[in-house]
């Protein structure tokens, strides 16, 4: 299984980024062989509309399963993530990605 | 440190008062961003210096290049905003119409229309009278506020607020329901509501609070002007009790409000009836709400 997170840096001791559309980072972690591959998206994130449903398709090409994040997507984006079935957890916004990972294992991150 | 961001959903209803008021209060503590730059009106009471300005890009609008025209007029058939007009027998794009969407461009036959970045407005990071930093933005006519350009005001503020080592940030957040809210919203630690007691201010609290609830924000609401009927005050106290929003105060109806505005003050500088006290005691419960969680 592929877990996605938004954050601010690309390392396992990056603060997550609470943000979904305009993440600096969107970072997949690879369950199988424990690979940690990064976005940048800063530039994306300078996009004036749409930048929350152009980050959902970057996420679903992403190959990721679920997504674990701060506050979650607005309501268009949320839609199209809802379509391609990736389960969406939240809460996790001012934690490290390992942290964030480690929460998420315990069962401690709400759904979306 | 802690984000604060402050809506109404409706107008009218005191937010940026109230908003002015605690950056006020909260002093050098504090980090002030006006999020509300559609018509952003906080500088009015916060006296900032406009020290550092950053020019800000935004979307792309369509232009042709008249050499390469060949007026066949497929761009202005196709555009859905009636933004391509002909004058003395040329096409030409009307800024203030173009929506930026693209479309010119694909059945220009001769590719004589090209998308330009637009320079929307002015960022600024300023000094304010509390001797605090206020980061907060201009816009051009006819150019609209973005959930980008409310991102760029809210990064700037969260960094420099842990680089000095301020405690909070204050967010005078966005209107209405969209893009901007959504971005002022994303990282906020806590939410503040400011509604009216009226059929309006009722629809438009519930309208915003779903969006919060969505992001699993906490919030608190303050009914302002609550003394103008009281009817749906306590109607607007069920439905808080009903979503488990924190009632933070009533704050009555009081004409200090505009005079203070009118010159340049915030209400806690401006009253001592009372009205500043009630701030006061609010902006404090705030402060407990969001400093307790840690523990």
């Amino acid at each position: 299984m592929k877990i996605a997170f938004t954050a601010k840096g690309s390392s396992w001791d990056s603060k997550m980024d609470p943000r979904f559309g305009r993440m600096d980072f969107l970072i997949v972690f690879d369950e199988e062989n424990k690979s940690l591959i990064s976005k940048d998206n800063r530039e994306g994130a300078e996009e004036a509309h749409g930048v929350g449903t152009q980050t959902a398709k970057d996420l679903i090409e992403s190959g990721a399963n679920v997504l674990i994040t701060g506050n979650g997507p607005g309501a268009n984006a949320a839609k199209v993530l809802e379509h391609a079935k990736i389960e969406i957890f939240v809460g996790a916004g001012s934690m490290n990605i390992d942290e964030a990972l480690k929460a998420y294992y315990d069962g401690k991150l709400e759904s979306f | 440190m802690k984000e604060i961001v402050i809506i109404s959903g409706k107008g009218g209803t005191g937010k940026t008062s109230i908003t002015a008021s605690f950056g006020y209060l909260g002093a050098k503590e504090v980090v002030v961003a006006d999020c509300d730059v559609d018509a952003a009106d906080m500088h009015l009471l916060m006296q900032p210096d406009f020290a550092e300005a950053k020019d800000f890009f935004s979307g792309e609008i369509a232009r042709i290049e008249q050499d390469a025209c060949i007026q066949c007029g497929k761009c202005a058939d196709v555009c859905r905003f009636d933004a391509i007009p002909v004058i003395d027998g040329k096409y030409i794009i009307e800024p203030l119409d173009c929506e930026g969407c693209g479309y010119c461009p694909r059945v220009c036959p001769t590719d004589a229309i090209v998308m330009e970045e637009q320079k929307v407005g002015k960022w600024y990071v300023s000094e304010i009278k509390t001797g605090s930093i206020m980061v907060h933005a201009r816009l051009g006519i006819g150019a609209e506020n973005s959930g980008k350009l409310v991102a760029k005001v809210k990064n700037e503020a969260k960094r420099i607020a842990e680089e000095t080592g301020k405690k909070m940030v204050i967010v005078d957040g966005s209107p209405g329901v969209g893009c901007p809210v959504v971005s002022s919203l994303s990282g906020a630690d806590l939410v503040v509501l400011v509604t009216e007691p009226t059929v309006s201010g009722l629809h438009d609290l519930k309208r915003v609070y779903e969006l919060v609830k969505k992001f699993k924000i906490k919030a608190g609401c303050i009914i302002n002007k609550s003394d103008l009927n009281l009817q749906m005050t306590d109607e607007i106290e069920s439905y808080l009790e009903l979503e488990n929003i924190v009632s933070l105060a009533h704050l009555p109806y009081d004409e200090s409000f505009t005079r203070a505005m009118t010159i340049g003050q915030t209400i806690v500088e401006y009253d001592n009836n009372g009205l500043n006290r009630s701030i006061e005691e609010t902006w404090n419960r705030i402060k407990q709400i969001i400093f307790k969680k840690e523990k």
